[in-house]
């Protein structure tokens, strides 16, 4: 049972690192704590901005340089959690980061 | 002599291709105008049913944004594109990036449009403010039973065709309007030149005949001179006659073919016009080979030999000479007068075309050459040089 117990582990540790991506790490350890899950922002930018193209772009120009008029979070978030902080990412990493958000919630092939 | 025959007055050919001409242009003209109008009837009709489907299709597209706003609010718990069975609809994003579809014709799809028809069916596009699911475009379709069209293309060809046969009408209508005034000059005059003609033969044959009746010899030489000219007068107008009956007259004369001797008419005509030739002390070079036969009708033949020997008097230089050659197949009649250039020789058949105003005559000479060599199948060729004189070659199968 003990032997079993140490393959599994073996087995999933280097599983969960994997999934451990820039976006979880950077997007998704900090947004857990807000009541307003990342989807809603998702579905919020799909609302204004429309386009794979044009959501990129405005999430990048925002977590590059965060605004209270640009961002899309309600006036209750902002006042309760502050804007969020300048990215840290390089330009490579927040494109990677946004690219794995966008292939995480598009709706292209989703809809039946 | 009947000179009230209408028939005679017939329109020449020129006035028949000027007619023709006149015909065509307006028929073109009244296809333009009906083809103008069926195209903006057609355009207004295709309006027109748009703007009915446009309502019912608006209803849809208010349905289908209605079903995308709950879709987008749900999509963590459902996503089942709302559909329809009365229509058919896309979703597109704001870079015309196809995010689903039910169209039949997705591939067609004008999105800066807002209402078509293509492929048997319309689609309206309508845009939208809050992009649900991505979407700013969104695609309604349904079928075109294409009655309209059918509708359409029949009030056009019925009422087009009843247009047409009404223009038409009007243009025959208009057409004999505007040409009764000319008809009736044509008339007239056609008429005050048979009379004319008619008339003058009696006072030419009288002055002819009794010329031939004075004997030269019982004159002085000074009267003999002045007999003489009235003679080359009297022949000229008794040619101008000749001409005149032929163009005016002969095509309701029957002709009267047979095997004529062209040498001895030939050599009959040149006699009959060396009084004339002398006036301008014009000399006949003459190389006719006899017993040359053409099976044609004699008066129209010496009016062909009249024509060509009369031209080359009347456009040969002073002291020059007229070359007549005979041979079986061939008659060359040659001047040594002012030539023509070559766009001149081209309209020289035309009726009335005159190149030189100094000389006599109407212009009708060579247009008589033409007819008659038409009728009989003659070839008539003319080589001229400005300056140096003209050569009519006439030929014809042996």
């Amino acid at each position: 049972m003990g032997r079993l117990t140490v393959t599994i582990l073996l087995i999933t540790i280097p599983l969960f690192s994997a999934d451990v991506n820039i976006y979880e790490r950077n997007c998704v350890k900090c947004h857990e704590k807000l009541p307003v899950s990342l989807d809603k922002f998702f579905f919020n930018y799909l609302l204004k901005y429309s386009s794979e193209r044009q959501v990129k772009q405005a999430l990048r120009k925002y977590l590059k340089h965060p605004k209270r008029k640009s961002s899309l979070a309600t006036e209750e978030i902002i006042l309760r959690y502050g804007l969020m902080p300048k990215s840290t990412l390089s330009d490579a990493e927040l494109r990677e980061a946004i690219e794995i958000y966008w292939e995480k919630y598009k709706v292209f092939g989703k809809i039946e | 002599m009947s000179v009230s025959n209408v028939t005679a007055t017939s329109i020449n050919r020129s006035e028949r291709i000027t007619l023709l001409r006149f015909i065509g242009l307006y028929s073109f003209l009244v296809l333009m105008i009906l083809i103008l109008g069926s195209t903006i009837y057609f355009k207004l009709q295709k309006d027109l049913m748009l703007q009915t489907k446009r309502l019912e299709l608006e209803e849809y597209s208010k349905e289908l944004i209605d079903g995308l706003k709950l879709l987008h609010i749900y999509f963590d718990r459902y996503r089942t594109y709302p559909r329809n069975s009365l229509y058919r609809s896309a979703i597109y994003d704001a870079d015309h990036v196809q995010i689903f579809s039910t169209l039949k014709h997705p591939e067609g799809v004008k999105l800066d449009k807002v209402i078509y028809t293509t492929d048997g069916v319309i689609q309206y596009i309508h845009v939208l403010d809050s992009y649900y699911l991505g979407t700013k475009y969104t695609v309604v379709e349904i079928d075109d039973d294409g009655k309209w069209f059918q509708d359409t293309w029949r009030n056009i060809l019925l009422y087009g065709g009843v247009l047409l046969f009404i223009f038409m009408a009007a243009g025959v209508v208009l057409m004999r309007l505007f040409l009764s005034p000319m008809r009736e000059a044509i008339h007239l005059l056609d008429r005050f030149i048979k009379d004319t003609t008619h008339e003058l033969n009696t006072p030419v044959s009288a002055i002819l005949s009794n010329i031939e009746m004075i004997d030269p010899k019982s004159l002085d030489p000074k009267t003999a001179k002045k007999i003489r000219r009235i003679e080359i007068g009297a022949r000229t107008i008794s040619t101008i006659y000749q001409d005149l009956t032929y163009l005016v007259l002969d095509h309701q004369i029957l002709s009267e073919n047979r095997q004529i001797d062209l040498s001895s008419l030939l050599k009959e005509r040149i006699e009959y016009f060396r009084i004339l030739s002398e006036s301008k002390k014009l000399t006949f070079e003459t190389d006719i080979q006899p017993e040359v036969k053409l099976y044609i009708d004699q008066n129209k033949m010496a009016r062909l030999i009249d024509n060509l020997l009369s031209n080359a008097i009347k456009y040969n230089r002073r002291g020059g000479t007229i070359y007549v050659t005979l041979r079986p197949g061939e008659m060359v009649v040659k001047d040594t007068g002012i030539g023509m250039d070559e766009k001149e020789t081209k309209e020289v058949f035309e009726r009335y075309k005159r190149f030189e105003n100094g000389v006599g005559g109407f212009g009708i000479g060579l247009s008589i050459v033409a007819m008659i060599a038409n009728e009989y199948n003659l070839d008539v060729e003319i080589r001229s040089k400005k300056g140096h004189g003209s050569e009519v070659f006439v030929r014809w199968g042996v």
